[in-house]
């Protein structure tokens, strides 16, 4: 009944904006950690690597590989917007450029912008609703951001898609000459954590549709309070157990 | 001798002057022609030999699709072993595996993408310039050392220079995380700047197992001795991997195709002025031929009274442009052989090119190249257009009247 209330509510002040900053934070929450696997498909081969992850707020957050044994211990920290990734074969902590930020996050098709700066779209683009749709007695809100004229972003606009109970359920990133790249969809939607969220992922660039890499989320919990020295760069390179 | 030929041979030495100024004028066209034609075909084989030896090397053996799709994945197994049976196969050394990944290099203050190309370092030398442009520092001590060579630009902007440490971070073929450290051991400077910035070699047997490349690699360069053999060897590659039907031979015409255009694109505009150069001596030979045709009016008209029909006289005035022509054709060709020939031992220079080419690399000097081909397509064609030129003034003594011929003034 609230659920219906709140939907109502919602429908009635659409506001494009802000539902994609509550479906931001419906799945960050203030603070989360979660454990997934990841899954990289290409024509001839796949692999998987499953991970632990902890995000506060935005822009911060940090991932470890647990497994494969080759790569445990890998890791990326991102904090407004800078990343840095730790390589346990070479014990070095390395700052990834700024011209590296558009390439594949740990061998995925997730870019490094993907993992880093997806709150950007809240702040840096221009939002219109195109359209409402039932589905599954849900409402779903298309809406289209188009970055600002100045918004270091390369894509030409992007489709975003949200469910009324704020779960996300698809993003098109699309080019300047305005042909769609690639896709990021939500294929199993499950309540988890106390919240009903999207449990795996999968984001494939259009051309190639035999590539792809699935995130399935195996545990997530939200509204933990971490401790500041969790998100440094010495905790990137020195797991606590 | 023919009639026909003995008059023509006299008619043309009746105006000795006018005879060798017209064959003068082809001899010198001609002349420049063969030196012309002759030192773009060598600047030519210069810029291929040059490009392609700077990295791409005159042919390669590769996995199917990867010249389309140059990823990580598309490679060959037992890529040594397979260039070590091509090497004894083709009794050459000139055949070098390499591996090309892409990675980010950190220095102590900054981080850049490169393309990695992993090297033979005994055989890499024989196919690729890029060793011998090593400025600081030297090349590879063996094909397991961890061990980069970069670019000029690329150890600027990195700041580090030899000994240094370089930090490399990508993926490897197999999807894991490839991460090394590496020291700086040589930086070359090639003077092709995407080169300099982006590029770096690392030993064969380090970036296997950097990039989790097992035994595999992308592709194997082989050169041949020189271009012209390019297609021989590239039959007898096809020949050595015909089992393997996963692998292919290209040549440098498909792994770099700009190479071609900018050649067709430069012979496109030479060819312009070549082509004034002909109708030039084209016209002198009308204007030649017109001229003694219009001064022999009364001559023809006797002839013609005489019984002499008029193809007999077209054919005689033909003759004599032949004849002029061959002369032509036969001074200029020798003279531009000799020009040329003399060229190609002590080379041609202009002022100003040796440190243009110092810059690129390439030698100081062009040599022209001399083959059958660029000694008589230039003349050959002046000959063609000379006698084409000749038809106008001969079928205009179709249009004689003997009568009034005999009176022309």
């Amino acid at each position: 009944m609230l659920n219906l209330f709140c939907s109502l509510a919602l429908a009635e002040t659409i506001i494009p904006r802000d539902l994609i900053r509550q479906a931001m934070n419906h799945w960050r929450g203030v603070s989360s950690y979660s454990e997934m696997t990841m899954t990289i498909h290409r024509a001839d081969w796949q692999r998987s690597m499953s991970m632990q992850a902890w995000t506060r707020g935005d822009k911060t957050s940090l991932v470890r590989v647990i497994s494969p044994k080759k790569d445990a211990g890998s890791g990326t920290l991102t904090k407004d917007n800078n990343m840095w990734t730790f390589a346990p074969k070479i014990n070095r902590i390395i700052k990834i450029p700024s011209s590296m930020m558009s390439q594949g996050w740990m061998g995925s098709d997730f870019s490094n912008k993907d993992v880093s700066k997806s709150t950007d779209i809240i702040d840096q683009y221009n939002h219109k609703l195109l359209e409402t749709r039932q589905q599954n007695g849900h409402a779903v809100y298309i809406i289209e951001s188009i970055p600002h004229e100045d918004a270091a972003v390369v894509w030409g606009r992007e489709i975003i898609i949200i469910r009324d109970d704020y779960v996300l359920l698809e993003q098109q990133f699309w080019d300047q000459d305005n042909i769609l790249v690639k896709t990021m969809k939500a294929l199993e939607i499950k309540i988890m954590g106390g919240r009903t969220v999207a449990s795996v992922i999968r984001m494939g660039k259009v051309a190639t549709p035999e590539e792809w890499t699935e995130m399935s989320v195996q545990k997530i919990q939200f509204d933990i309070s971490y401790d500041d020295s969790l998100f440094s760069l010495s905790s990137l390179r020195n797991p606590r157990r | 001798m023919n009639i026909t030929l003995r008059m023509a041979w006299r008619n043309l030495w009746r105006h000795k002057r006018r005879t060798w100024l017209t064959v003068g004028a082809m001899i010198f066209s001609n002349l420049l022609l063969v030196f012309m034609i002759s030192l773009q075909f060598g600047s030519y084989r210069m810029m291929i030999d040059n490009t392609l030896q700077s990295y791409i090397g005159h042919m390669q053996i590769q996995r199917e699709g990867y010249n389309d799709n140059p990823k990580i994945r598309n490679s060959i197994n037992a890529i040594i072993p397979l260039a070590n049976d091509v090497r004894k196969k083709i009794n050459s050394n000139r055949v070098a595996a390499r591996g090309v990944a892409f990675a980010m290099a950190s220095s102590e203050q900054r981080s850049f993408g490169l393309q990695i190309v992993g090297v033979e370092p005994e055989f890499e030398v024989n196919v690729s310039s890029l060793p011998g442009l090593i400025n600081k520092g030297k090349y590879f001590s063996h094909i397991n050392a961890k061990e980069i060579i970069i670019g000029s630009i690329l150890a600027r902007n990195l700041r580090v220079s030899v000994g240094d440490e370089l930090t490399l971070l990508g993926g490897g073929r197999d999807g894991s995380f490839a991460a090394g450290v590496v020291f700086v051991t040589g930086i070359f400077d090639s003077g092709i700047a995407s080169v300099d910035r982006s590029m770096a070699q690392l030993p064969m047997g380090y970036f296997q197992s950097l990039f989790g490349m097992g035994s595999h690699g992308h592709s194997i360069v082989v050169n041949a001795k020189d271009l012209t053999r390019v297609s021989v060897l590239q039959n007898k590659l096809t020949d050595i991997i015909k089992n393997n039907n996963k692998l292919v031979v290209l040549n440098w015409e498909i792994l770099q195709p700009g190479l071609k255009q900018a050649i067709q694109a430069d012979m496109a505009s030479a060819w312009f002025m070549y082509a004034v150069l002909i109708v030039l001596v084209a016209f002198s030979v009308l204007n030649t031929q017109l001229m003694s045709v219009l001064e022999r009016t009364r001559e023809f008209g006797t002839m013609m009274a005489l019984g002499a029909k008029p193809s007999r006289l077209g054919r005689l005035v033909i003759t004599e442009t032949f004849m002029m022509s061959t002369i032509g054709l036969l001074v200029g060709a020798a003279l531009g052989y000799v020009l040329t020939y003399y060229l190609t031992i002590v080379g041609f220079s202009y002022p100003g090119m040796e440190e243009m080419a110092a810059r690129f690399n390439l030698p100081d000097r062009m040599y022209p190249s001399i083959s059958l081909l660029s000694i008589f397509l230039g003349p050959g064609i002046v000959f063609v257009f000379s006698l084409l030129a000749s038809l106008y003034p001969a079928l205009r003594l179709f249009f004689l009247q003997p009568v009034s011929a005999m009176k022309a003034v």
